[in-house]
């Protein structure tokens, strides 16, 4: 943990005068989210690939989000950095960006953090000289590791309200995934339940909200989850009830997303009470190990019927 | 064999007992999984209390809305309420200061009324910090009159009058018996109970008002008497002083005995509380008691006795017929002490005899007769203080002066 924080000071003391520009409530962490993400707009305002791609993680996969709060309009872009760097390469080829970031929003817990931000100004057609404006709101994942932050993951596009979406819910392999991390509650085992998730994975919960500044990280990774369900299992029985109202799979067929709609309920080992909400959960999946595993659950999305 | 077996049952003795920590965390699954104030759900409240200090920790984490992420994640807001309700209430039992951070985190609007209510109950019971104080003032303007009334009693709890008056306000005849109002009652009821000591002056106010509600009022009095004549053995000498000065204000003569019992406590504080109590309910074994101080040569006897014998009479006027007569007692330290006293609690009637005073023989005595007239301030002793300017004794002329200016301009 020491080692960590001296790591992350001298970071901090590496960081280029133009870095992120901070702000009152930053600590070390926010600062070298911030720092990321500024190399990654700088990337692409001077058209250097290399610097924008150091805010990547290998197992980079960004989501469409098409203007939309909705997840059930989402679907899946680009599958990994390579894929992301290929359409990095062809837009510099085509544009030269004259954008800024602001970053409103991060939260960080352990290793794990999420934060949003927004993109505004232009890009201009090299050919043309054509100037398209730019206002792009993006929502990122990231994973600190080996003392360094990279995005697992990107929602490009975002929306900042809820649009109609063309739910497309698959009968396929994505339900059946769910349908079985469903049941594994109602098993009541921990381990049928980890093993259908990511050891890197990132669980969050909200208060019915879609905003991604509103969510709170609940779990940091499989040990952690292991942890809860140590001291839960004991206690509750769980019973779900699911139905997967949209799943979308990328063009590679290695990652996926999926929103559901369920009826959790739990009864308590030492008493009566029971408890039961409905809630949305949105979820984001990848197979690039083989087996589908969670990637990403958000729990109690707040989405209108 | 015998050492094999021996081994086993140890061994199955270790096993059978549990940490604290795992004690903690089954009573915690006890409350999440029973409606608030059920009998299972009050049980884990009573077990957890019994546990005490050494569960303090892990409840007061459990009031902190960031806790319920990772391995202490919760699902359900119901279950979060029975937690922080039956973790606030027993933190009530607990008493510890170093909860009232936490449980101040609970008393907002963010929160549900159980849980609100219990942490404002449990403040209450906490004492007062500078903290809690601020916190829980802050209720007293909550829109929701239950709110309110809890807000009160938790600062009556502290010794702060703020909220009396939103709990006199439950009593007023506009405000009762209908439904919501008769909880307060109900809850002021309760609160003024439990409240003990700090509760009396708020209880002799309100047996003043006409309310239907007086013979509810004089149960919890008696109910408070009892409490208190049984603290009045307590073995920490703040409580038995408060407990003898609160019998005092109720003014019960069948707590006499009780408080003659402890004019032999090994405190000084105390004695002279019970004996200002017995004083105050005009008992000779406390006036006898107080009035023999004021004339011990011990000059810090005498300094309690001269406390304790002003706020008598200046609550009660009990000891005034005596400290006329001490004006004239032989002992010259009686005398001194009296015009000390009869001065404190500016007694107008008491001016005459205190001009009278003025002409003692013993310096001190003049001192304090000058001082006295100063502070009763009366007109007719204008002439005398301006004679005793020239006194032979230098401390009687400067308070001479003194007095002089406390009458003003002639």
């Amino acid at each position: 943990m020491k080692k960590s924080i001296y790591l992350s000071l001298i970071a901090l003391l590496a960081l280029p005068p133009f870095a992120g520009k901070s702000h009152a409530g930053d600590t070390p962490e926010t600062l070298l989210i911030r720092q990321s993400l500024a190399n990654d707009i700088s990337g692409y305002r001077r058209s250097n690939t290399e610097l924008a791609l150091k805010t990547y993680g290998q197992h980079f996969v960004t989501y469409q989000a098409h203007a939309n709060g909705d997840p059930r309009a989402w679907t899946v872009l680009h599958e990994n950095r390579d894929a992301l760097a290929d359409q990095m390469a062809s837009d510099l080829e085509t544009w030269r960006y004259e954008v800024t970031r602001t970053v409103p929003s991060i939260t960080v817990r352990a290793n794990h953090a999420i934060a949003t931000s927004i993109d505004s100004g232009q890009v201009i057609d090299r050919q043309s000289d054509v100037a398209t404006p730019v206002d792009l709101r993006r929502l990122w994942i990231f994973l600190k590791s080996e003392n360094t932050w990279l995005a697992t993951a990107m929602v490009t596009d975002l929306g900042d309200s809820l649009l109609p979406a063309t739910s497309t819910a698959s009968k396929g392999e994505i339900t059946e995934f769910l349908q079985r991390e469903s049941k594994s509650w109602e098993e009541g085992s921990a381990s049928n339940i980890l093993e259908l998730f990511d050891e890197h994975f990132t669980g969050y919960y909200t208060q019915d909200t879609f905003q991604p500044s509103t969510w709170k990280i609940a779990f940091n990774g499989t040990e952690e989850m292991e942890k809860w369900l140590e001291n839960r299992l004991p206690f509750v029985r769980y019973a779900l009830e699911r139905q997967v109202l949209h799943s979308a799979i990328g063009p590679s067929g290695n990652e996926a997303l999926a929103v559901t709609r369920e009826t959790v309920a739990v009864t308590h080992v030492n008493g009566p009470a029971k408890h039961q909400k409905e809630r949305y959960v949105f979820w984001t999946m990848s197979r690039r190990s083989g087996s589908w595993k969670i990637t990403n659950m958000l729990y109690d999305l707040g989405l209108a019927d | 064999m015998t050492a094999k077996s021996l081994a086993c049952l140890l061994l199955c003795g270790f096993s059978a007992c549990s940490t604290t920590e795992e004690q903690v965390v089954n009573h915690l699954e006890q409350l999440a999984a029973n409606p608030i104030d059920s009998p299972r759900w009050q049980q884990a409240v009573d077990e957890l209390s019994a546990i005490g200090r050494p569960a303090a920790r892990q409840l007061i984490a459990r009031l902190n809305p960031d806790l319920y992420q990772g391995k202490d994640y919760r699902e359900f807001r119901e279950e979060k309420e029975k937690l922080r309700t039956g973790c606030a209430r027993t933190l009530g039992h607990i008493k510890p200061r170093g909860a009232t951070g936490a449980l101040n985190g609970c008393i907002g609007t963010d929160y549900t009324n159980n849980e609100r209510i219990a942490a404002l109950w449990s403040l209450g019971q906490v004492g007062y910090t500078q903290a809690g104080l601020d916190a829980v003032k802050g209720q007293l303007t909550d829109p929701d009159p239950i709110i309110r009334i809890h807000a009160a009693i938790a600062l009556v709890k502290m010794d702060v009058d703020s909220g009396n008056e939103e709990i006199k306000a439950a009593f007023a005849p506009d405000d009762l018996d209908i439904g919501e109002s008769s909880d307060r009652i109900q809850i002021a009821l309760q609160g003024l109970e439990e409240a003990g000591y700090y509760g009396v002056p708020l209880l002799i106010d309100l047996s003043e008002i006409t309310s239907p509600h007086q013979a509810e009022l004089r149960t919890i009095s008696g109910r408070v008497k009892d409490q208190l004549v049984e603290q009045l053995n307590a073995e920490e000498p703040d409580h038995r002083q408060r407990a003898a000065t609160a019998l005092g204000q109720l003014d019960d003569q069948s707590t006499t005995p009780a408080l003659v019992n402890l004019l032999a406590d090994p405190s000084n504080q105390v004695r002279f509380s019970a004996a200002a109590a017995l004083a105050r309910m005009g008992v000779d074994q406390g006036i006898d008691f107080l009035f023999e101080a004021l004339r011990n040569t011990d000059s810090i006897l005498r300094a309690n006795a001269v406390k304790f014998l002003t706020t008598v009479q200046e609550q009660s006027g009990s000891v005034e017929t005596q400290l006329g007569a001490a004006l004239d007692a032989e002992d010259p330290l009686a005398r001194a002490g009296a015009a000390r006293v009869l001065g404190q609690a500016r007694v107008l009637s008491a001016a005459n005899a205190l001009l009278e005073a003025t002409t003692d023989e013993i310096a001190d005595v003049r001192v304090n007769a000058a001082i006295a007239l100063g502070y009763i301030g009366a007109e007719e002793s204008r002439s005398q203080l301006e004679g005793l300017r020239e006194d032979r004794d230098a401390t009687v002329s400067y308070y001479a002066e003194w007095a002089l200016s406390q009458l003003g301009p002639r």
